[in-house]
């Protein structure tokens, strides 16, 4: 009984980190109808942020947090203006390879400024973790579920009962119809943008002290968060959110009674008999083209 | 037109073509001498090796994706197929060279079969994540499953064929190989399977209504994408002799992907220069190799920079710069022939008991409709009444929640949208849903090659006869070889009609053909209808113009939420004071 | 000056075979140029930058020393992106400059196999890194191979869990790609020969993220060692610390990752007193020591076997051509082959008929943090 616990919560704290993830590719696609297969490279620029400031320079960890989650707003806005919205009008597909071309431009330059060396960032917490009868419960994960849930929350609150949320709403489901009624899409977007670029880094900045910060820490992440919003229902902020807690534990109970060496298998497994029987995933609904 | 003119217009078009041919022949022959017999260091020959093998693949995704509009993040799947089934076959099992390529080219198209069968549901976002899994799931079995694979460790000392033993010997058997893909390739969007794909990337409803099998069409496509990626992973195994499963990962399907577009999408010609390119500049950019990640980036850049500015890739950039306008003047007029099919069933159309739901919604609430043969018959009632609706079930766009469709005898409720045209129906657009990368001519071409179609023979020439026909029927003939998307909007209008004429219908259904057409336009519309009831055909439309309704409909049948209120004679249903209660409210 | 007959000859003469002359003295110091692939980008580029520090050092040191028959020595680098057909590439490059005289490998052994068919035909001397043991038995004579190979690690390992740990119930934990399961294959196929029992034999994919099921597995197989192939620091670290997390305490011998000092920083308290088969070790040898202080010269890195092995390769290499006398890739060859008794900093190489330089390991304690050397285990067949 206490693996089957202690598998539940580290499959819950990985997948935490996939729902965090998810939820910024979830956003971007909800507003611009974009997959950015850059989402990950955030969270990594993010936590490389979090090293210079906490560990290079030696500031205060509540100040090089915020710092970073500035420099992440910033790289939002370029990031909207530079990949995204030269392509606004074209199809998916031009939109798809050029924010692949921003990955692969982002984890380059990192390289390129700080070397390939994995570092360390400290965590939150001094105490490494707790021991619950059987169960070790690593405090950097207990963190992450508890930021997830407290960023779920606000982010209903947000959409729900704000006139920006709603604001927001609109622009994602009929961005024409929005710009009749005097919203500002590009500035909507823009926001969107930024707020997933924040929301990007808080999942490497988080996640950072328990994967350790390196260059190719984004693209793993990315890949399953994808896929993740899918099981979910793509476009669902609910569903990514489930869909990301659903597969850290279908992996790591999968891992841990089928096969390890098999386990970025059955993500995908899972993938493709969702989209096989239930493409819309648990939360979408189906959209069908008008004749 | 004269015949003179007509025999040197064929006889331009034919030299055209057959200068092409001969051109690429002659390149094609002189690159695999070039190959055979200078000798090159074995630096470049292992870059020519890894584009031409690369090319090979980004052929396919030329295929699917430019072609079919279908995206495909797996191709480095399918060309570890082909690499493994080559390896495994002379290591393992010492079969020769020329089968195991073969063996894998089949595998290839096997499972590129299987992964399109997926598109039965699935487009876009969703179709990206089915083939990106199944990238993922090899991958993990070609590491992990040893006793088949060999594993992590690869296979090594690949035997090549002993004609081709040598280096230079083998990559002139590649190159040739690579010229006649090419070739493959480049004549296939021309074919009637070409035209096909190219409709369903268009528009896919128009394409099934033009009686395209839309999703046989994309599993070919999925089919010959993999074939293609297995043939270039043949080749690959066999040049460098070793191959391991980190070659084929997720991020070597993006590699061929981004080549794909970079070059061109849609063209064999943009696949090879964008393969070349982004082989040769890492290689040209290694001085900067001095930093870490530099070139790399400078690559991501570059990437992003390319797919910005020049959206047709470098070779839809070139060709556009050297696009000139058509000057092939069209064939001479002959008449258009509709001899639509009579079994000597009472009605030509007959829905009884039609009804659709969406939930709680009765868009359509037991309709009976009858449609004589020959003659105009009209379908009107107030927005929502459910008129667009019944065309779509009776067309089969949707599945009908109850009822029954009957077109010339032959109940064809159980059949798909494009078995439906097959039967005999052919239908026009509200929203105009023409195939906007193609002339008026191809338009129209694709609708007179529908299957069982009676009035033409399947070859080039008639259909093109056939629909050069259509189109001077509806006013259309001088523009034959203009790009649509040049047209006005009521000429668009036309060309659809043309489109479905050419299929020779039984019953022609027209879903508003005059909106957004202004008063001449409608004259003309009025003219065409007429002549083509002449003619024969059996004509149901909708409309809101009560003018033109009224003028060319000899029946009526009016809806009002979803039910029947009102059928008979045009002049009888105008004078009903219930049908008056429906558009303007009772008293 | 007096222009006289005799003078404007010998002005000719001298002019005429002063080009000769020059020529020749220029090429007698034109530089030994080496060749070398390595990772430059991709998910290896720090090793490659260790390599290239550690085959630099040996450089100046061959140069300060007057060189090799009376010639500088040049390296001569590319980049192989980590991956196999990027080593293809960059060796057949190096390869297509014919005034290189032999080549530095890949440490990685997918990307040797990758090279092997060029190399053969290039038929230069060609020293490498990676320790699948196959790739000196594909009966290319140009591959030397300067760490010992995955045969000789799986043995020490064995060997010094059973015979100096007292430990016979182990868990093998390795990567899934080449290395790890050539290495556990190894491993496994050297327990066996002793009679010890494998427990529970645990493979995982590389850039896991997430240990907890096999460390759960280890802990209810009942294992009283660990023995480890990882490939990536992170992992390493990863799985280290949830071993501790979850309350594991059993002996760990693992392969060379476990020592290098990517891991050790990374994982910090979590590898304290574990065990690593290391080819380079600090304390190892007065010759190894020798290299820490270079090394410690210019990074302030620990030296590790990344290293170690290119100091290595181009020592032996300068000494084989000097002792052949000349350039000639058969002769550099024979030389290479007949080094016996050369005292490296990976330890003493004695060529084999097959390549192989080295046939022992040494066994290294992390003691709180610090590389502490333990003893070193040879086998002579």
């Amino acid at each position: 009984m206490g693996s089957v616990l202690q598998l539940l919560f580290t499959g819950l704290g990985i997948g935490a980190v996939y729902a965090l993830v998810a939820l910024g590719f979830v956003l971007i696609f909800r507003a611009t109808n974009v997959v950015n297969f850059a989402q990950g490279e955030f969270s990594m620029v993010a936590a490389y942020l979090m090293v210079v400031f906490a560990v290079d320079l030696g500031w205060p960890y509540w100040l090089s947090f915020l710092l970073s989650l500035g420099g992440m707003a910033i790289l939002g806005a370029i990031f909207n203006l530079g990949v995204y919205y030269p392509l606004r009008n074209r199809s998916f597909l031009p939109v798809i390879i050029s924010t692949i071309g921003a990955s692969i431009f982002l984890a380059n330059t990192v390289l390129a400024l700080y070397g390939p060396q994995p570092q360390v960032l400290p965590g939150w917490f001094d105490a490494p973790g707790i021991q619950l009868g059987q169960v070790y419960l690593d405090s950097q994960y207990l963190l992450i579920i508890a930021v997830t849930i407290l960023l779920v929350a606000f982010q209903y609150w947000f959409f729900e009962h704000t006139l920006l949320g709603k604001k927001l709403q609109a622009t994602s489901q009929d961005k024409e119809m929005a710009a009749l009624l005097g919203i500002p899409v590009a500035t909507m977007i823009m926001i969107t943008f930024v707020y997933s670029a924040v929301l990007g880094g808080i999942a490497g900045i988080l996640v950072a002290p328990v994967l350790f910060v390196s260059i190719q820490m984004g693209s793993t992440i990315a890949l399953k968060a994808f896929a993740a919003t899918i099981i979910g229902g793509f476009g669902d902020v609910a569903g990514a959110i489930v869909g990301g807690l659903a597969l850290g534990i279908i992996e790591t109970f999968g891992a841990a009674y089928i096969s390890v060496p098999f386990k970025d298998a059955f993500a995908f497994l899972v993938l493709i008999l969702f989209l096989a029987f239930r493409p819309q995933g648990l939360f979408g609904e189906r959209v069908a083209e008008k004749a | 037109m004269s015949v003179a003119r007509a025999t040197r217009t064929a006889a331009s078009g034919l030299s055209r073509s057959a200068v092409g041919h001969a051109v690429y022949a002659m390149l094609a022959v002189a690159a695999v001498v070039a190959t055979a017999t200078v000798r090159t260091d074995g630096y470049v020959a292992n870059i020519l090796m890894q584009a031409v093998t690369y090319a090979i693949a980004v052929f396919g995704l030329s295929v699917v994706l430019g072609l079919c509009g279908q995206i495909n993040l797996a191709q480095a799947a399918f060309f570890a197929l082909g690499a493994y089934a080559v390896a495994l076959g002379t290591v393992d099992y010492d079969i020769p060279f020329f089968i195991c390529l073969i063996a894998g080219m089949a595998i290839a198209f096997t499972s590129g079969g299987l992964l399109g069968l997926s598109t039965l549901r699935l487009g876009g976002h969703y179709l990206a994540m089915v083939t990106i899994s199944f990238q993922q799931i090899l991958t993990v079995v070609l590491i992990n499953g040893i006793q088949l694979t060999h594993g992590p460790d690869g296979v090594g000392s690949i035997k090549r064929p002993d004609l081709f033993a040598s280096s230079q010997a083998y990559l002139a058997l590649a190159v040739a190989v690579l010229a006649v893909a090419g070739y493959l390739v480049w004549r296939v969007a021309d074919t009637r399977l070409g035209r096909a794909m190219r409709a369903v990337r268009d528009n896919e409803i128009a394409a099934s209504a033009a009686g395209i099998d839309v999703y046989r069409t994309k599993v070919v496509a999925f089919a010959i994408c993999a074939m293609l990626g297995g043939l270039g992973g043949g080749l690959f195994a066999g040049g460098f002799t070793y191959v391991s499963p980190d070659q084929f990962a997720f991020s070597d399907s993006i590699v061929l992907l981004t080549m794909a577009l970079l070059g061109g999408i849609a063209s064999p010609v943009g696949s090879a220069i964008g393969t070349g390119l982004l082989i040769l500049i890492p290689e040209c950019l290694r001085f900067l190799k001095s930093v870490p990640g530099l070139y790399l980036a400078i690559y991501g850049l570059a990437v992003i920079l390319i797919v910005v500015f020049m959206s047709d890739g470098i070779w839809g950039f070139i060709a556009r710069i050297f696009r000139r306008p058509a000057t092939v003047s069209p064939a001479p007029a002959r008449p258009l022939v509709l001899r639509p099919a009579d079994s000597g069933a009472a009605a030509a159309l007959e829905v009884r008991g039609l009804a659709k739901y969406f939930g709680g919604l009765r868009a359509a609430d037991g309709v009976d409709l009858t449609v004589r043969r020959g003659g105009v018959h009209a379908l009107i009632g107030p927005n929502g009444s459910g008129k667009t609706t019944m065309l779509n079930v009776i067309s089969g766009l949707y599945r009908p929640t109850a009822g029954r469709i009957i077109v010339d005898g032959v109940d064809v409720t159980a059949l798909s949208a494009h078995r439906r045209t097959i039967a005999g129906l052919g239908r026009t657009f509200q929203n105009i849903r023409l195939f906007r990368s193609m002339t008026a001519l191809e338009n129209v071409v694709i609708g007179a090659e529908r299957d069982g179609n009676t009035q033409v023979a399947n070859d080039h020439v008639a259909l093109e006869e056939r629909a050069q026909a259509a189109l001077d029927f509806v006013g259309l003939g001088e523009r034959s070889s203009d790009l649509v998307r040049s047209f006005s909007y009521g000429h668009q209008r036309l060309v659809e009609i043309a489109r479905a004429l050419a299929g020779n219908p039984t019953v022609l259904l027209l879903d508003e053909p005059a909106a957004g057409l202004n008063s001449s336009e409608k004259k003309h519309l009025h003219d065409l209808l007429d002549r083509i009831a002449a003619q024969g055909l059996t004509i149901l439309i909708i409309d809101h113009d009560m003018t033109l309704v009224a003028g060319v409909a000899r029946h009526l049948t009016v809806l009002n939420f979803g039910r029947r209120i009102a059928d008979g004679d045009t002049l009888d249903v105008l004078r009903n004071p219930d049908v008056a209660a429906a558009y303007l409210g009772a008293e | 000056m007096n222009l006289t007959r005799r003078s404007v000859t010998a002005g000719l003469v001298a002019g005429v075979a002063m080009p000769a002359v020059l020529r020749s003295a220029l090429g007698q110091s034109a530089p030994i140029r080496i060749g070398m692939v390595l990772p430059v980008t991709g998910p290896a580029a720090d090793s490659g930058k260790y390599a290239l520090t550690g085959a630099k050092i040996a450089l100046d040191r061959v140069n300060k020393g007057g060189g090799v028959l009376s010639r500088q020595v040049e390296l001569v680098t590319e980049d192989d992106q980590t991956t196999n057909p990027g080593a293809v590439l960059a060796f057949s490059k190096l390869a297509a400059q014919s005034d290189i005289v032999a080549f530095l490998g890949s440490i990685r052994s997918t990307q040797n196999h990758a090279m092997a068919p060029d190399i053969l035909k290039t038929a230069k001397p060609v020293c490498f890194g990676g320790t699948d043991p196959a790739l000196t038995k594909l009966g290319n004579p140009w591959l030397f191979r300067f760490r010992p190979n995955d045969s000789y690690s799986g043995r020490v390992i064995a060997e010094y869990g059973i015979e100096t740990l007292g430990k016979k119930n182990w868990a093998l934990v390795h990567s899934t790609d080449a290395f790890g399961t050539g290495g556990a294959k190894a491993l496994s196929g050297s327990l066996d020969k002793v009679g010890a029992k494998i427990a529970i034999d645990q493979g995982y994919p590389n850039q896991s993220q997430d240990f907890t099921p096999v460390v759960l597995a280890i802990k209810s197989s009942g294992a009283d060692v660990i023995g480890s192939y990882f490939t990536f620091d992170n992992d390493l670290a990863i799985f280290a610390r949830q071993l501790r997390q979850l309350g594991v305490t059993i002996p760990w011998v693992g392969s060379a990752s476990i020592i290098v000092a990517g891991a050790v920083k990374l994982a910090g308290p979590a590898l304290y007193g574990t065990y690593g088969v290391a080819d380079y070790a600090v304390d190892a040898s007065p010759e190894s020591r020798e290299f820490a202080k270079l090394y410690g010269a210019v990074s302030n890195v620990a030296p590790d076997n990344y290293s170690s092995w290119t100091y290595d390769a181009i020592g032996v290499l300068c000494a084989a051509i000097a002792k052949a006398g000349d350039t000639d890739p058969d002769k550099v060859r024979a030389a290479i082959l007949a080094t016996q008794g050369y005292k490296g900093a990976e330890g003493e190489y004695n060529f084999d008929q097959f390549g192989d330089g080295l046939h022992g390991y040494n066994i290294v304690r992390n003691e709180k943090g610090s590389i502490v050397f333990d003893k070193h285990i040879e086998f002579t067949d």
